[in-house]
């Protein structure tokens, strides 16, 4: 059954548009339905307010609404690209272009729902303050988009970008891998963007005298919330720039796609438990605007150790790319170099958000009571320290599969 | 990208055994040691009741890490106080190096995050075993079951192991993000606010979390 | 490229280890989390309580830990001894 490059490239240039909008299309739809639910809600309570409210929540869900335009516009260009005379490797690129995008919209997607719904609360609960909510709720949605703005990026230099320098293999996995890697990583992040910004919006509702303050953690929330997609971006770009020539194809396609899933996957966690801290965060500083400096200073260190097992992931996906594997075609050593990708990706997910959750209930606290600052951050890494046992076992069984097989 | 897996190495054959150094971590860590002792000397050639500015600055760091130890150790255990803020003092500065050009952070390797992770263990345990006495020390291994000791053993180790990686992690990955992107942006704009993002800031956290999970194991073995 | 169904077995054994400490690490990490995030709720209520609360999430969080053990028990078993 022999078919040319150029059918197998067109037939993943469709799969791939496929997936872009497929994927896409799930987020912006999760978060625009949970927007509009939210403000049948708030009209309910409030029928007088129903133009405000709806205005709101039309713009909260257009924006919300722009992961999946993201995805509609790769989709297209993946669906209309000229396929022909193009290399074998450039099917893997499209595909994996249509993975990255598609995934990144589910979070971002999602993740923007969120404030779009607060601010209807908000308007609902607070009218005069509508001007105040409306803007937060733009610049946290805005923010919550930008893994899915990482996600495009890396899917137009898929796209675009010349392959033809690198062998098919192993450089197929190497495409493949990223766009996974910048996909799942996304996923996180976006959602975990949202949260603050969702939270924040409400608080702004509750204390409008202390915007500023609100603001300034909710900003500070979001950005530490998406470290765990730009380590997903940079396995990406590690993958697609590197150049993979020089290496044994076999096992080292293996080792390339199980990089990619490494970080990708143990992003997630990480990245939804930090949004929950953050939301915590600003809702406390919402109710305690005096409290902001212990709980962004019991914030920030949540969130830090909550974001360790991304890291652990990062570490597995370097040992991946840049330990030099013997030329072996043996099963056992790249499903070995498979395994140990997926073992500690998975694995991160788990303890990012249970940190993540740890964290939240945390600053919750504090927020009540800033004097219990000291104690509270003492019991809080305590029980993240335990959390992370999982992780850390994940991590062990990572290295035993790269060093011991 | 340069080919990150080449380490400067010093070689030293002893009796058999050839013994490998890590050239570049071992300098900067001297330079780390050397601003230290420097610092401390100079903070304390004075001492008088209107500081300098150095002194000003040790007062307010000793205050402030002598509140932490009281909070969470007990008075017999006080005396692991300068323990603790020399291991924040020293990962803190290392930290710092990688800011400053032709100087890189002897936390981006891995024998450093490591060799005070153990440090830490081995002061956790024998606080402990100082304070109950070996028997209540070794009977909270075999808590609530008798076959749960492996498992508590397992669970001790992975501490020291997630301390360890977690910085050695955070510092290595920010230096590599550092020199990947700016390679990428041909080293316009990005370099600057990555450092300062992840070498000031994320290096200033990752020592303060090091330093308070230190503090946190001791205190749990001692109580 | 002929494979041998012993390295088949082996291999599978392989991809089974990383499933296996991979998936197994979601539950406990969450639920553990969430035990640290209201032991600090109780605390905070109640200060004085600390020692004991403290010691409570401890031995909650060990006896959630148990799934992520097996996982780790098969995972090493399906490394080493098969």
């Amino acid at each position: 059954m022999e078919f040319s490059d150029a059918i197998w490239v067109q037939a993943a240039a469709f799969l791939g548009a496929a997936f872009s909008v497929g994927f896409g299309a799930i987020g912006a739809a999760l978060g625009e339905g949970y927007a509009a639910g939210r403000a049948g809600r708030a009209i309910s309570k409030s029928p007088e307010l129903s133009g405000p409210i709806l205005k709101n929540m039309l713009i909260g869900q257009a924006v919300a609404e722009s992961a999946g335009i993201f995805a509609l516009v790769i989709a297209m260009l993946l669906v209309f690209i000229d396929t022909d005379g193009r290399p074998l490797i450039d099917a893997f690129a499209y595909l994996g272009a249509g993975l990255s995008m598609g995934l990144s919209a589910i979070g971002s997607g999602l993740g923007s729902g969120f404030p779009a719904a607060e601010a209807c609360q908000g308007i609902a609960d607070n009218p005069p303050t509508q001007a105040a909510i409306s803007t937060n709720m733009l610049i946290g949605s805005a923010i919550s988009q930008t893994p899915a703005i990482f996600g495009m990026v890396v899917a137009f230099m898929l796209m675009f970008v010349d392959f033809t320098s690198q062998p098919l293999w192993p450089a197929w996995a190497a495409l493949l891998g990223a766009g996974l890697s910048m996909g799942l990583a996304a996923i996180g992040s976006g959602v975990g963007s949202g949260i603050p910004a969702g939270s924040s919006t409400l608080g702004m509702a509750r204390q409008p005298s202390a915007a500023t303050a609100i603001r300034t953690n909710m900003l500070i929330g979001s950005a530490v919330s998406q470290t765990p997609a730009i380590f997903g971006m940079v396995v990406a770009f590690m993958l697609l720039f590197i150049d993979w020539s020089n290496v044994p194809p076999w096992p080292t396609w293996a080792a390339l796609l199980g990089a990619g899933l490494s970080t990708g996957l143990s992003a997630i966690g990480p990245g939804i438990g930090n949004g929950l801290t953050a939301g915590e965060a600003a809702e406390g500083v919402a109710r305690q605007p005096e409290a902001q400096g212990p709980i962004t200073t019991t914030m920030l260190i949540g969130q830090t150790v909550a974001q360790s097992t991304v890291i652990y992931g990062f570490l597995v996906s370097l040992i991946l790319l840049f330990i030099q594997q013997e030329p072996s075609h043996a099963m056992t050593e790249w499903v070995a170099l498979l395994s140990a990708g997926i073992c500690m990706g998975f694995g991160g997910i788990g303890p990012g958000i249970g940190e993540g959750i740890a964290a939240a209930y945390a600053v919750r606290r504090i927020a009540r009571d800033m004097s219990q600052n000291v104690l509270l951050t003492r019991v809080m890494l305590v029980g993240q320290a335990v959390s992370e046992s999982t992780g850390i076992y994940s991590l062990i069984v990572s290295l035993l599969l790269l060093f011991v097989i | 990208m340069e080919d990150l897996t080449i380490v400067p190495k010093w070689i030293l054959t002893l009796g058999g055994y050839t013994l490998e150094f890590n050239s570049e971590t071992l300098i900067m860590s001297w330079i780390v040691m050397g601003i230290l002792i420097f610092f401390g000397w100079i903070a304390t050639k004075k001492i008088s009741i209107l500081p300098g500015p150095y002194q000003t600055l040790a007062e307010v760091m000793v205050a402030t890490f002598e509140q932490l130890v009281a909070d969470a150790l007990d008075e017999g255990n006080r005396h692991y106080f300068p323990l603790i803020i020399t291991i924040f003092l020293f990962i803190w500065l290392s930290n710092m190096l990688g800011v400053i050009p032709f100087l890189s952070e002897p936390t981006k390797d891995l024998n450093t995050p490591l060799a005070y992770g153990i440090l830490g263990f081995f002061i956790a345990h024998y606080a402990g075993i100082k304070t109950k006495g070996f028997k209540a020390y070794a009977s909270e291994y075999v808590q609530p079951m008798f076959f749960m000791a492996p498992l508590n053993i397992i669970g001790e180790l992975s501490k020291v192991v997630s301390i360890s990686f977690r910085l050695y992690g955070n510092i290595m990955g920010g230096s590599i993000i550092i020199m990947v992107v700016s390679h990428l942006v041909y080293n316009l704009v990005l370099p600057p606010l990555l450092n300062a993002f992840f070498g000031i800031f994320v290096g200033t956290i990752q020592a303060f979390v090091f330093t308070m999970l230190t503090l946190v194991y001791i205190s749990v073995q001692t109580k | 490229m002929a494979i041998e169904g012993a390295d088949l077995v082996r291999a599978a054994a392989l991809l089974g280890a990383g499933i296996s400490m991979g998936l197994g690490a979601i539950g406990p990490g969450v639920g553990e989390g969430f035990a640290a995030g209201k032991a600090c709720e109780a605390i905070g209520k109640n200060p004085k309580e600390a020692g004991l609360l403290t010691r409570t999430m401890l031995v909650g969080q060990a006896v959630s830990e148990s799934t992520g053990i097996y996982s780790l028990v098969v995972a090493l078993l399906l490394i080493f001894v098969v």
